[in-house]
Order: C-alpha cells, then structure tokens, then sequence
C-alpha cells in the first residue's frame, strides 16, 4: 500500500509549480533505505533515500501523499551526494492538496541521492516490559520488548528502526500491523521490596471492614550499571510481574505503569496487596489544651494527641513496613516510641521491621500548636 | 467434543510480506497438538496464567509459526513463546499481529537447529474462574466445629482444557486492565494517538462468577481414585499458591468443585457482641476461631469465600442450619471472627436510669459549656442453654469524659480515645447488670 508518491518533474515551464506540470512525470524513484525513528515518545520521524534523476538546472520535485498524515511542514529534503553542487531553491505547496513542490537546481544532470524527513503520525511505538522474580525476591530478571503500531496508511518493507537506545535493527513493517520486539534483557537485578501502609488513605482498624484491606507491596529496582542497566533510560510502560515458582514455572504476580526511570534512578513497581501484614492503628488520646484567649470564647487552643499502631506479620519471614502518618498543621512530637524520618512539613515516615510471625507496636504522642476553633 | 478454539501451525516463509493473500497460500507444515498445560487461577481478578506445552518441528533458518486463538478470551498482549531445549539456537525474532486480523500472531523465529523443539507458550486467558467455599459443622455442644474448604473452578473461557494441572493463587493482584478487556479489543496494543484506554483500578472482587454450574464431571481417572486428590499448599511473594494433584479436565462452560481442606475439630468461641454505632440495637453473634496448628487448623491462609454454618443436633446427626457469612482472607495464625448476623438468643439492652447536668459556664449571655452526667444500667441475658462470652461497647461523642463504676461487673477496658469495651462471661441462662456512670465535658468544658 504506497501512499506517499513522488515524482520527479521536468522543469518545462517556467511559471510556478501548476497542476498540468505536476502530471508530467519524469521518474519514480524508488525509496532506498528508511529509518524509523521512535526515540520521541510523541513523534516519530521517518527518514527516506530516494535517488533523484536531476537535468541540469532547474527540477521541480513532487512530494504528495493521500491516506496518511504526514505534518507538511516538519518535511525536510537533505541532498546527499553533492550538497555543493546540487541547491534546494524553494519549497512550495499546490492548493488544497497534501503535497508539496522541491524546486531544486543542478549544475549538470546527474543521479543525486536525497534524504527527506518528515513526521507521520498514527504510527508509535510502546514499551512493555516483563519481570521475572527469583523465588526468594532478591533479583530480578527484566526484559523490554518494542510494540510497534502502525496504523500510518504506509507499508514499509524494510525500514532501519532506531530506538535511540540499543541497536538499530532492521524490520518491516505494514499498515493496521502491530508487532512485538524484544530488545533488552537485563538479568539478576537487586530488589528491595516495600510494604507501605499510609494512615490518609487505609482504614485504622481493618478488623472492623468486611472486605480484606491489603498493604500495598512495591518492588524497587535501580537503573544502575551495578543491577546490569544503567546504560540508557528505562522508558515507561506496562510491567509485568512474575515470579519464579520453584516448579519450573512462575506464577503472575501482578502490573503496573512504570514511569521513565533515568540512568541513576529507581523504578517503584506495585505488584499488588499484602494480606499477612496487617496494620491497626488507634488514637489514643485527643485533649484540647491551653484554650485561648480565654475559655469562655476559644479560638485559639491547643491539643495532646496519641497514637498507637501495631504491625502484625503473619508470614513466615520478616517484612519491613513503612507507616507514613500525617499531622497537620504546626506541631511539636513531645515523645515517640521509634525514630522517624520527617518526610515534609506534615508527613512522617517509620520503618518498622516485624519478626516473622511477631507483632510490633510503636506509639507516638504530640501537640498541635494554634489550632482555630 | 468441540473443535479446539487454540489452533497453532506452521508457515513456510515463502513470502515476506505478510499480506492476506500470501497467507493464504502458505502450506501448512505441523499442527502440532497441545501436550500439556498448566493453569494458573487468579480469585482476585478475572485471569489464567495458561503454560502450554507443545513439540513443533523446526526448519533451518526462518521459521513461521502462526498461532490463533479466535473464540476465545485470550489477552493477546500476554503471548509468549519460550524454547525449552536448544535455546540458544532459537531466536524468537518477534511476534507480528497482522493487519485486519483478529485473534491471530505469527512469530518468526531463527532456528539454527532442524528437528523437533519443545516449546513453552504462555498467555493469560479470562473467563476461567475460582472461589472458596466452605461448610462448618458446630458440634451439639458448640464449643468446636468440623470445617471443610472447597473451591469451584469454572471455566468459560471458550477453551477446553484438557489433563490440565490446575493451580490456584490465593492474593490481591494489581492489575491495569481487565484482560477480558485487553481480549476483546480489535488491534492487540490498540491504535496510536489519543484515546489510550483508561487503567482500571479496584479489581478487587471483580470476579467472573457464574451461577452454580452442576458438579457433573466424572472425568475417568476420578471413577478410579478411592482418596480424594490433595490440594499442595505453598506461598510464594504476597500470594499463596494450592497445586492440585494431579491433572484436571475442564472444559468450556464447566464448572468442578475441588475439596481444599477437612480440619476435623476445630475449638470454637462464641462471642456476642453489642455496639449500637455498628451493629444497631441488635445482638450480633460471632463465631470464632484461630487459623493455626494448636487450633487443629492447617499452616496456610484460608481464602475468602462463603462459610455455612450448621449445628449437629446430636439426634443423629441430623443438622440444624445456623446461618453463612463471607468471611475474608484470613492470615495464617488469625483469630476469625465470622459474623452471623443479629441473634436473639443473647440479648443486651443499655437503659439510661438518671442524668443531670451542672458546671456551667457563661461568656456574655450565651452558655459555652457545661457537663452532662448519666447513670446506665447494660441488662445483658442470655437465653441459650450454654455459657456465652458476650462484649459490650459504649462510644462517647465528645472528647472529655470520664467514668466511674458503680455496679457489678465493673471491669472495661478503654480502646481508644471514646470507645471502652465490657467482657462478661454468662453462664447458661444467666443474667448480669452493667451500671457505669459518665460524665461528658461539653464546650469550653472539654478544653482544660
């Protein structure tokens, strides 16, 4: 299916680019090489050689297309051969059509090999990636695969693809096709895995639900030459998840949208919900103090709150959790079971580390300051 | 028996262009049949990890293996081919999901061998689905019970599938799209452009489910077995995995029931349980028990899933029916507390027997606080022939209390900032009085 056509026209006339001129058709060269360019998530640039039969002088170059959607003015003509000799006069575009017209000069007549570049659309690639755990979750061997959609109009039968990462590879590819490439395989990555259980969005008190609350569970892996990346970015996509059974097979762990993960940083992979640890946290005391500015009509005050939160592991090997616990507004920690890390203004972060099949419980009490009535 | 739905073939490579017209005339080398598979069940999310094991004969050079699945709900995205020997003369070069057809892939492949390869292809599949269910048995007396797990598999898929090992993963799964979804769309990945289908979140309890399929398969290794098969039980990252013993044939639109577990005698507590902000004015029985190896139960989680409760009545055995509760996914080594709903058998009724109020306190002419004083009486009877524990909560709506006992049971424990809870142990058709008195700190009261 050719959908961009190209003609070379005779220079007869003298007057501009007409639609009579354009019927005269002098060539039809065919494309050389194409290049494939997908290193632009939102774009993808595509690269022809044609070899253009040129009379000295000048030439009118016709470019159309029809059932694809090329952006006319990201179009580019490169002359390869003889850039000194051979000049790119002007550019024009007919009316009402998807084309356009090189007016091209030649100090003789010669083959000359051109490149012309131009932006389609409706063909992009996406990432998916596949991960496999080992059995014990330690490391992890990853894979990427390309997904090239192309929904162009344009067949193109043998196109140089360059990622902009890895090696360029030569494929073909049709209109309406979709097809799958492998091209990373990076194996034996570290992995840390998290339980993370945000007082903002999970119930206190679990128990009291009919439904199962899970704990969200993350594997982090870095893009790092130590983990056997860290040469490109890891771009995002859809993961999946496995992990080794021990049987010679694996079973699916769960998916996510990981996002562009530069050389140096980490990648957060949801995998899915613990229900063997499990979180249970009480407020236990909430007293307003020190009412201001009197205590008949308070608007200002105080107050002494505390919290108490068991960590419960019903696994047989030990987890760390992190509890991420919020407090608004201004406020003074007078005492706390455990160290924190202060993540923001108003967020906590504890690292509790609970025995396999044990129970931890931290606790920590504080005072919210000028707090308006 | 139907046409088998997955239709996997050969392709010479006579052509390059993977047009309609060339595949039309390519000549069909293998079909080469399916020589086992496993399937992995999800209960979280409608999805089987399916593992097919197949010998295809390998040319030298380019080969091209077309693989079909039309009619059934396979998630094309998920397709993958694996060389299980000689995999380094192997190169799966890509997978090509041709123009304006559904339901089809070919994969190219360079073969550096001629001859016969073992392949392993997997892919998810929708439609095949499980779920727990167990029966408990209370003894006469109710202080243990006999519980038995089951799990049904149901398949409709579209796919028969035969002397398949069966496992099922027990665990909450994240998932970005419904693979029933991912099954039906026309272009594998979708188009480029905008309008990317939307990720779907909360899949929990998404479960394709069908009505109660008649356990009707008799497949012919079953006439011959005198034991039930063994459910293998084993976890794996966040999920537990249950290997079923030996292979299963489960075709399209069939459902099986599987036995889980049989804990013979597990110690049981009946508890009833009174707190008016979450159950109502009501009594609510609870039944529970631990899920550990000094309860007579097993060393795994128990899936959620319906449990039906009945009573031996001890006149030979005949059953009384106590009522069913979903429970959840209950952790190895958890208490349970299955909720059978209101009881009558247990009643609990708080009455408010004296209030007064004093310490007001004035700014200008408006009242800014005062504190409220109240005398209850908990009458809390039992009318069952055996002693029951019953729990006893009381909220209070403000900040500022305080509670002083006056009557007889008076220990409570407090268990959180405006909760206290009563433990009271009655004994068969016995009867016993909460009286507390509570004092709430209204407005400008309740700030000291």
């Amino acid at each position: 299916m050719k959908k961009i056509l190209f003609f070379t026209l005779a220079m007869l006339l003298t007057a501009g680019p007409s639609a009579e001129a354009r019927t005269k058709l002098v060539a039809l060269p065919d494309r050389e090489a194409v290049t494939i360019r997908f290193d632009n998530p939102s774009a993808t640039l595509v690269e022809e050689e044609r070899v253009l039969t040129l009379q000295e002088g000048e030439n009118l170059v016709d470019f159309s297309w029809r059932g694809v959607q090329i952006d006319p003015d990201s179009i580019r003509l490169s002359i390869m051969t003889h850039p000194d000799r051979v000049t790119l006069l002007s550019v024009s575009y007919p009316p009402g059509e998807a084309a356009l017209v090189w007016r091209i000069h030649s100090d003789t007549a010669r083959e000359e090999k051109v490149r012309i570049s131009y932006l389609l659309s409706n063909i992009d690639r996406l990432i998916t990636y596949k991960g496999v755990a080992s059995k014990d979750e330690k490391t992890l061997d990853l894979e990427a695969f390309l997904v090239l959609r192309n929904f162009s109009g344009e067949d193109f039968e043998r196109a140089r693809i360059v990622l902009g990462q890895g090696d360029p590879f030569t494929d073909q590819t049709t209109h309406e096709e979709t097809r799958q490439i492998h091209f990373l395989t990076a194996r034996g990555i570290k992995i840390r895995k998290t339980f993370t259980w945000d007082a903002s969005n999970k119930p206190w008190e679990p128990q009291r639900l009919e439904t199962d609350v899970g704990i969200p569970v993350h594997y982090i892996i870095e893009n790092s030459p130590k983990s056997g990346l860290g040469k490109d970015p890891l771009w995002d996509g859809k993961i999946r998840m496995f992990q080794d059974d021990g049987q010679k097979g694996t079973i699916f762990l769960g998916e996510d949208h990981v996002g562009i993960t530069p050389v140096r940083s980490r990648m957060k992979i949801y995998i899915g919900d613990s229900r063997d640890v499990s979180v249970t946290q009480f407020k236990t005391k909430d007293e307003r103090t020190d009412p201001r500015p009197s205590k008949h009509a308070v608007v200002l005050y105080d107050t002494e709150e505390e919290i108490r939160t068991e960590v419960r592991n019903f696994k047989d090997s030990p987890v760390t959790v992190d509890l991420i616990q919020q407090i608004p507004g201004e406020w003074e920690m007078k005492g706390s079971s455990m160290e924190y890390e202060k993540r923001d203004a108003n967020t906590l972060v504890y690292r509790v580390d609970v025995p396999a099949g044990g129970t931890k419980e931290i606790s920590f009490n504080y005072s919210r300051r000028n707090v308006r009535n | 028996m139907r046409k088998p739905a997955l239709i996997l073939c050969f392709l010479f490579a006579l052509s390059i262009l993977p047009d309609a017209a060339a595949r039309a005339k390519v000549d069909l080398v293998t079909l080469p049949s399916r020589e086992s598979v496993q399937l992995t069940i999800y209960n979280s999310a409608d999805l089987t990890l399916a593992r097919d094991i197949r010998t295809l004969t390998m040319r030298k050079g380019d080969n091209r293996l077309q693989f079909a699945w039309s009619g059934t709900l396979i998630d094309p995205t998920s397709l993958e081919m694996l060389a299980l020997g000689q995999a380094r003369e192997i190169q799966l070069k890509s997978l090509q999901f041709p123009p304006r057809v559904q339901g089809l892939g070919i994969w190219n492949i360079d073969s550096g061998v001629a001859g016969k390869v073992p392949f392993e292809i997997t892919y998810f599949t929708s439609g095949i689905s499980w779920q727990a269910y167990y029966l408990a048995t209370l003894t006469p007396g109710e202080d243990a019970m006999k519980l038995q797990g089951y799990v049904r598999v149901t398949n409709n898929s579209g796919e028969d599938y035969e002397n398949a090992e069966t496992r099922l993963v027990v665990g909450k799964i994240n998932l970005l799209d419904r693979i029933a979804d991912l099954a039906r769309r026309n272009e594998p990945y979708g188009r480029p452009g905008p309008g990317f289908p939307e990720p779907l979140y909360g899949m929990a309890g998404d479960r394709v489910l069908e009505e109660a399929v008649p356990a009707m398969m008799a497949a012919k290794a079953e006439l011959k077995r005198t034991r039930p098969k063994e459910i293998r039980k084993e976890g794996l990252s966040e999920y537990f995995l249950y290997s079923i013993e030996g292979t299963e044939d489960i075709a399209n639109g069939w459902g099986k029931r599987l036995i889980s577990f049989t804990a013979p005698e597990v110690p049981v507590k009946n508890v009833y349980r009174y707190e008016e902000e979450r159950y109502g004015p009501a009594t609510v029985r609870f039944l529970s028990f631990v899920n550990d190896r000094q309860h007579n139960m097993g060393t795994e989680p128990i899936p959620g899933g319906l449990v039906k409760v009945f009573r031996d009545t001890g006149e030979e055995g005949y059953l009384s029916y106590v009522g069913a509760r979903e429970t959840r996914y209950v952790p190895r080594g958890e208490e349970v507390d299955l909720n059978l709903g209101p009881s009558e058998e247990v009643s609990v009724k708080p009455v408010l027997m004296n209030y007064r109020t004093d310490n007001y306190e004035w700014k200008d002419d408006r009242i800014t606080g005062w504190d409220e004083h109240r005398t209850f009486e908990v009458k809390v009877a039992n009318y069952r022939p055996m002693p029951v524990k019953v729990e006893v909560r009381r909220n209070f709506p403000v900040k500022a209390w305080q509670l002083e006992n006056t009557g007889d049971p008076g220990l409570y424990e407090k268990v959180d900032a405006d909760t206290v809870q009563y433990t009271l142990d009655l004994p068969a058709n016995g009867e016993k009085v909460i009286t507390y008195d509570v004092t709430w700190h209204m407005g400008s009261r309740g700030s000291r």
